[in-house]
């Protein structure tokens, strides 16, 4: 696993205020990790000096081994709002993408094209950047982003403005970009974050609380438990009454919560079928991303 | 230096789908055509326009060719410097705080290139404007009041060029340097209220950027004194150059201020 990048005790100040503190983590080539937090937890201002458009207060920025290095040559970039030049057409704006990347111009061109395509704005080469909508726009972000093959991209919460459909697609997109590049991508959507990271940084009030795979992170805070519904709210309280686990119920449909204590399956089952309550559906969970995110962001 | 010439390739059309390419030269033929036109039919308009006693005798001024284009360009140092300024104070500002500018800093791009791009195109949208009018004006002062040389009428276009120059740099390192509004304020600061000072005051002193337009139009009734002019003229490239390299440091300072 090569590192192609290294942040060490990266720290933005502004005034008095610490916009991100002491942040250090590295990203494995190839890898997806995504960056969550609140809002204001430092995710963009994190984004946009590994981005080269902030320098960092303190603190050292490594990319294939080189010390604070001209990182524009190597990345690509997606602002959460992403801006065009209104009277420059999707392909126009794309070419000039890739040629202020170094692309000559025949390259350019065709990358610019196929890049488009790629991103399912092969219908509106020609139509000025003025007239797309949020989707569109994000989608030609994500084009430009992507257009000159840069080796490490860096998304400022690339599906947040997407409607479920256009998420999914989006989603699908970096998930074959992955197999060229390594991804940085910050988001709120839980969901998606679950669906593509081989590493997750929480950020919270500009530190990093909590880094690690999903599923490290995940058996940290996960808290297993059972979860009983009956059909009827007397049944529960009764288990609730009965029951030789410490259990709490809320809600009229009688849902059981077992936090304490917690017994086996079998056991559970077993206690269930010779109690003559009427069950159901008897579940173990575990902790979804957004739980831990809550318990992460609350921590105090 | 590619990065230059894909980005003036974009600013160029920026402002022909925008229409500044149209509408600034426009502006300044306007004035070319009506300094002329209505200084010679003053009488004419008067007269049609009536409230004027029957016996009343105005000893209406004598204008020669050359007032004439004096008072061409005595219209741009007011109203074409308001419009250069006006036109172009957010061409750097604007990128910032739209946002535009992100996807542009986040690629490698030199910030000379970046500065020089837009100079270029506003210097040649500027003096083409300015050319025109001035051309506009000389065809219609030559039609309506008589001649003024060529060779008198090229050394006032070409020493009042670079007073333009000026201006334009000086509304670009403005705009690298500050939000839109500060940019005109400092922009027309300089360029309208030093000029007025640098002619209230002037008298003190003969080497300044502020002298050159009274320097070309000295042309067109003999010569400006020597020294005094090329040392303007120094100074005036002088300050063009080091604006050019304030407003680079500048647009690279200000880049981290884009909106992300």
């Amino acid at each position: 696993m090569t590192l192609i990048l290294q942040a060490e005790h990266l720290t933005k100040i502004y005034g008095a205020e610490h916009a991100v503190k002491d942040v250090s983590f590295s990203l494995a080539e190839k890898s997806s990790t995504a960056l969550i937090g609140p809002n204001g937890a430092g995710k963009t201002t994190t984004l946009s000096m590994l981005a080269g458009l902030l320098n960092q207060t303190t603190g050292t920025i490594s990319l294939n081994g080189e010390t604070n290095p001209d990182v524009r040559k190597s990345i690509g970039f997606l602002p959460q709002y992403p801006q065009f030049f209104s009277w420059l057409t999707a392909l126009e704006f794309t070419e000039m993408a890739a040629k202020l990347s170094g692309m000559d111009s025949k390259h350019a061109k065709i990358e610019a094209q196929k890049t488009l395509e790629f991103v399912g704005l092969g219908e509106a080469l020609k139509k000025k950047t003025g007239t797309f909508s949020g989707g569109m726009k994000q989608r030609l972000g994500l084009a430009q982003a992507i257009v000159h093959k840069p080796k490490l991209l860096l998304l400022d919460e690339p599906v947040s403005a997407l409607d479920p459909v256009g998420r999914r697609e989006v989603m699908d997109l970096l998930k074959n970009l992955q197999q060229d590049m390594t991804i940085l991508y910050s988001t709120h959507i839980l969901n998606d974050a679950e669906e593509m990271t081989d590493q997750l940084l929480f950020l919270r009030k500009g530190e990093l609380v909590e880094q690690g795979s999903l599923g490290d992170v995940r058996a940290k805070y996960d808290s297993p438990r059972y979860l009983v519904e009956f059909t009827s709210e007397e049944d529960a309280l009764n288990f609730a009454a009965r029951a030789p686990w410490k259990v709490s119920y809320r809600g009229t449909l009688g849902l059981i919560d077992i936090t304490n204590g917690l017994p086996e399956m079998k056991d559970l089952l077993g206690y269930l079928a010779g109690s003559g309550l009427t069950v159901r559906k008897a579940e173990r969970q575990t902790a979804s991303l957004e739980e831990i995110f809550l318990k992460v962001a609350g921590r105090r | 230096m590619r990065d230059l010439l894909v980005l003036f390739q974009k600013e160029w059309r920026e402002n022909t789908r925008n229409y500044k390419i149209l509408w600034i030269p426009l502006i300044f033929v306007f004035f070319g055509i009506t300094e002329p036109v209505t200084n010679h039919y003053l009488p004419q308009i008067l007269e049609a326009v009536g409230n004027i006693p029957e016996d009343a005798m105005f000893p209406f001024p004598e204008f020669t060719a050359a007032q004439i284009l004096m008072s061409t360009m005595g219209q741009y140092q007011f109203i074409g410097m308001l419009v250069l300024v006006l036109g172009f104070m957010g061409t750097i500002s604007r990128e910032r705080k739209n946002g535009t500018g992100t996807l542009l800093y986040v690629r490698p791009i030199s910030f000379f290139s970046y500065f020089l791009s837009k100079w270029k195109v506003v210097s040649i949208i500027a003096i083409g404007s300015v050319w025109l009018g001035l051309l506009t004006s000389w065809y219609y002062t030559e039609l309506l009041f008589g001649n003024v040389p060529a060779s008198d009428f090229f050394a006032f276009a070409g020493t009042y060029s670079v007073w333009i120059l000026f201006v334009v740099t000086v509304v670009l390192a403005a705009s690298a340097w500050l939000p839109t509004g500060g940019a005109a304020g400092v922009s027309l600061a300089l360029v309208l209220v030093i000029q007025i000072i640098d002619s209230l005051l002037g008298t003190y002193w003969t080497i300044s950027p502020w002298k050159i337009s009274t320097y070309a139009t000295q042309w067109l009734t003999g010569s400006p004194t020597m020294g005094d002019f090329w040392w303007s003229m120094a100074v005036t490239i002088i300050a063009i150059i080091a604006l050019m390299i304030f407003g680079t440091w500048m647009s690279k300072r200000n880049a981290s201020k884009t909106k992300v």
